[in-house]
């Protein structure tokens, strides 16, 4: 089978976020999964996470540094994302809520790196000297190697 | 009101052009189970939940579905890019061609345009919710079917993504609706 034996086949490799604890079981009773792990399920909370069949998840190979820090942005905005609707429902649950606030200065930090080096991500962020909106739709799919 | 934000819910790159999967693909967007028929849904639905958990959820996730729009229909134009009519035609595209060319428009996997009776908006906050649930189930079975039909890596990335956050979508609705019982709505 395609995905045989890839439960935990991320590699770290590929993505670590300074100041962010490596070993998830300790954090919390909820198990919080951290943002890139999570990111790859489409689930922050490894109790839940149902996968179907034996397929798991697939890692993700970045190809170029932006495409990196891209995707480590997209990691960060996944895991607000879900904490955002599990706080929606449990709003007083402290630890949750303080996790959401140090993933989103994270995520603002590697925002700003990506807007320096790649322009803005969203049109407010627009800082450089010149207009750089039209780059880079995120529908276009920037490998070369693609539609063979 | 809503910002733009320019980068996918999750990375979509497709290098083979497959047609046939992407006809059917385009039921996530434009079919009855689809993400628009959710986005639609719960965005609707928002302004008559009865307190601001419930606001805020609707809300929230209502947003999420439409990051998932865009990245169905990021997949199907991905999968026709440089397609041929003649490809397009054995692929049963043919009619579609004569209608949208390599346009997206959300329709089901037969060809059925989008409706708003897709979904319900009563403003009775357990009978919305518990569409919503039955909604996210739906559309988790149709993600199933569609990996059940692929074994491209490209494609299964972004469809097991998409129904594992069907299911999450499911267990936030769920909680909401117990709460609500247990608050006598």
């Amino acid at each position: 089978m395609l995905f045989e034996g890839n439960d935990y086949n991320f590699d770290m490799a590929y993505y670590s976020l300074p100041g962010m604890p490596t070993n998830m079981e300790k954090m919390g009773s909820k198990n919080i999964l951290s943002p890139y792990e999570g990111f790859l399920r489409g689930n922050m909370f490894k109790d839940e996470y149902d996968p179907y069949k034996n397929l798991t998840y697939l890692k993700l190979k970045p190809k170029t540094n932006q495409e990196k820090l891209l995707y480590e942005i997209m990691s960060l905005c996944f895991a607000i994302n879900d904490l955002n609707l599990y706080l929606d429902l449990n709003p007083n649950d402290m630890e949750s809520f303080n996790l959401l606030k140090s993933y989103i200065k994270e995520k603002n930090k590697l925002t700003d790196t990506y807007i320096n080096q790649y322009g803005p991500l969203v049109i407010d962020e627009t800082t450089g000297s010149k207009y750089e909106w039209l780059n880079d739709w995120p529908w276009d799919s920037k490998r070369g190697d693609m539609y063979v | 009101m809503f910002k733009y934000v320019k980068h996918l819910n999750y990375p979509i790159n497709i290098r083979k052009k497959d047609l046939r999967m992407a006809k059917y693909l385009l039921t996530q967007f434009g079919g009855a189970n689809g993400e628009l028929a959710a986005a639609m849904r719960y965005f609707s639905q928002k302004f008559t939940m009865p307190d601001d958990k419930g606001k805020a959820l609707l809300n929230d996730i209502a947003t999420e579905e439409l990051g998932h729009c865009e990245m169905i229909c990021t997949m199907v134009k991905q999968l026709t890019q440089n397609a041929t009519i003649k490809e397009l035609e054995e692929a049963g595209l043919g009619s579609y061609y004569a209608d949208h060319n390599k346009g997206i428009y959300p329709t089901d996997a037969s060809g059925v345009p989008f409706t708003a009776t897709y979904f319900a908006v009563t403003a009775d906050p357990l009978a919305d919710l518990m569409e919503d649930m039955a909604a996210e189930q739906k559309a988790r079975a149709v993600y199933e079917n569609l990996i059940d039909l692929t074994n491209d890596e490209d494609i299964l990335g972004p469809l097991l993504f998409l129904r594992q956050r069907e299911v999450v979508h499911f267990n936030r609705f769920k909680e909401l609706y117990e709460y609500y019982v247990k608050k006598g709505y």
